[in-house]
């Protein structure tokens, strides 16, 4: 028992190591699935950086995965550049897009916030929409290639599978690292009470600016690599629907935890998979699964998941 | 070549969508006056008003029946919503409440879905009558019915906010919560009536537009949004900035597509609200 309280961590590791040769049996269907699971545990863990932790509300993360997405897309697609050249500029690009939106945007609370987040989402999307020379338009972005690092290309699912899954590792592992470093303590500071982080001398704004960029250069991350796992861009995947779809995974699987978006975004993408034959439902329950979340769970999955593992030691100590 | 009759027509469906987003804003406005608390889910009760509409008037009802029993359903609703969703949580934080909101227009969209289908639906105008030649350009019988209620609705709201003993009750919840409950107000029900208001409102702006536009369980989150807009503008505990920016916004939104880029016009009205959030946070009407 004690070894498992020390070495927990290397039993999902180790499933996610070893799904798609197991228990997905090469299957492309549900390596495919669990894809899409760590794109969006990508874009969760930036979101909880910036709402668990820093308390700032954000209607419109899409808009970051967006940008990341069709500028990985177009310039790999229409511009020949290479896939890893491609989603640097293009985090590059998100990071000083939102470093420019961070002092002004940030400065607003709750609703503003809120709205000016969800603005800006929109302003991204109908963009997306209006310029159809350069991204596709409604009707999309075609013949993206596939990833491919220094000559490697990703040719099959199994593939992005690891390397997708590699990346939620570093993500995951940088926002540990961010969260109990002392910059991480100062955007508790600046959630617990703002006033009073100022007062002690914090510069909160640029606190905020730069976990928003961090945040957003994530979500920039995981937009390059929906793109060429795809191999083809919509509008309609970067929509507020979309934001408020990570932002429902985010309160389910537990906000202000960093672990709990991987519960959140595995729960809400298998959820299409379950309900697939009804489909008309899936509204109304993302819907009433936040709802339960927010009155009865207010730790989400994770916090559910901590309260059995103690309870489980509290026992095994006696 | 845009010639004058043009310029009318576009003032025409800047009035209709300007009026609409009048309603919205003022909806979101008391709401947000008594209980400060912003609803993301009013776009839903705009939907259902107008949907519950069509049925009943399909369903055979005669059309003055059907609307005040679709107001009746939407009032209802929001209250229910407000005492079985909002109150519960009402001390968890300000964040967790606007996320709230957010789930309770999730869930009204994804029940709207269920009873409605995907298709679009369209109600039958008010009143039966050709359109209105004026300047040349033509206005539909219906635009007259949306700017009448626009009207009413405001006068209604007037008087029961400054003349009736419950509505300066609830006014004084809005400016200071914990002094109207030492003088014996009861802020629960002040914000359940709010709510109750709030989304009678919103249904009354989606049946009065039902007429003309295809409505369906989705239709209810632009108009949303635009209102939000217009109460950023206007300022959020503002009735008549809010209603002034309403119609603003429409104006501008209809000259946008008719002038400049139809394909832009939501950029360009998101940005200008943008600008107006950053520049002057508490609307062009607000106070501090």
């Amino acid at each position: 028992m004690k070894l498992l309280k020390q070495f927990w961590w290397i039993l999902p590791l180790a499933f996610i190591a070893f799904y798609p040769v197991t228990l997905a049996g090469g299957s492309p269907y549900w390596s495919g699935l669990l894809i899409f699971v760590g794109i969006y545990v990508i874009l969760t863990v930036g979101l909880d950086l910036l709402m668990g932790y820093t308390g700032q509300i954000s209607v419109g993360h899409a808009a970051y995965f967006a940008i990341g997405a069709y500028a990985s897309g177009i310039l790999t697609a229409k511009y020949g550049f290479s896939p890893l050249g491609a989603m640097v500029i293009g985090m590059v690009l998100t990071g000083i897009v939102a470093w420019a939106l961070g002092r002004p945007v940030l400065a607003l609370k709750e609703y503003y916030l809120a709205m000016a987040t969800l603005a800006f989402n929109e302003i991204v999307v109908t963009l997306i929409i209006g310029l159809e020379w350069l991204t596709g338009g409604a009707s999309g972005l075609r013949d993206i290639p596939s990833f491919s690092i220094f000559g490697l290309v990703l040719s099959n699912h199994v593939h992005y599978y690891y390397f997708v899954w590699a990346i939620v590792i570093i993500v995951i592992a940088c926002s540990l690292a961010v969260v109990r470093s002392p910059f991480g303590r100062t955007l508790v500071a600046i959630h617990s009470d703002e006033v009073a982080a100022r007062a002690f001398g914090v510069d909160t704004a640029k606190y905020k600016t730069r976990i928003f960029v961090l945040a957003s250069v994530f979500a920039s991350m995981a937009g390059s690599l929906f793109t060429h796992y795809m191999g083809f861009l919509a509008p309609d995947d970067f929509g507020v629907l979309t934001s408020i779809n990570i932002l429902v995974m985010l309160f389910l699987g537990g906000i202000g935890t960093i672990f709990g978006p991987i519960l959140g975004a595995f729960f809400m993408k298998l959820l299409p998979e379950l309900t697939y034959q009804i489909h008309d439902y899936e509204l109304l329950l993302s819907g009433l699964i936040l709802i339960i979340v927010l009155v009865f769970m207010p730790k989400g999955l994770f916090g559910i998941f901590t309260a059995i593992w103690e309870k489980m030691f509290a026992k095994a100590d006696k | 070549m845009t010639d004058f009759s043009h310029i009318v027509q576009f003032f025409f469906s800047g009035l209709t969508s300007g009026s609409m987003y009048a309603l919205i804003a003022v909806s979101l406005v008391i709401v947000y006056k008594v209980s400060l608390l912003i609803c993301f889910a009013q776009g839903e009760f705009f939907v259902i008003g107008a949907l519950a509409m069509v049925t009943l008037v399909s369903k055979g009802l005669p059309m003055p029946l059907a609307f005040v029993l679709s107001i009746l359903i939407s009032t209802v609703l929001g209250a229910l919503v407000q005492r079985m969703l909002i109150k519960p949580i009402q001390n968890a934080g300000i964040g967790n409440l606007i996320v709230m909101t957010i789930a309770i227009s999730l869930t009204l969209r994804g029940a709207a879905l269920l009873v409605w289908g995907k298709e679009s639906h369209i109600l039958k105008p008010f009143s039966s009558g050709a359109p209105i030649p004026v300047l040349g350009a033509t206005l539909q019988p219906q635009v007259l019915w949306i700017i009448s209620i626009t009207i009413v609705v405001l006068i209604m709201i007037w008087i029961f906010f400054e003349k009736t003993k419950l509505g300066i009750a609830m006014r004084a919840c809005a400016e200071n919560r914990l002094g109207a409950s030492l003088m014996g107000i009861s802020t629960d029900k002040a914000a359940l009536l709010a709510w109750a208001w709030g989304s009678g409102i919103g249904a009354l702006a989606g049946m009065a537009v039902a007429p003309l536009l295809f409505m369906q369980y989705g239709s209810g989150v632009m108009p949303m949004v635009k209102g939000f807009i217009a109460v950023s503008i206007g300022g959020l505990s503002s009735i008549v900035g809010s209603v002034v920016a309403g119609l603003l916004l429409g104006t501008v939104e209809a000259y946008t597509i008719g002038l400049i880029s139809s394909k832009f016009s939501d950029t360009i009205v998101f940005s200008l609200l943008m600008v107006v959030l950053i520049f002057k946070p508490s609307g062009l009407f607000g106070k501090g």
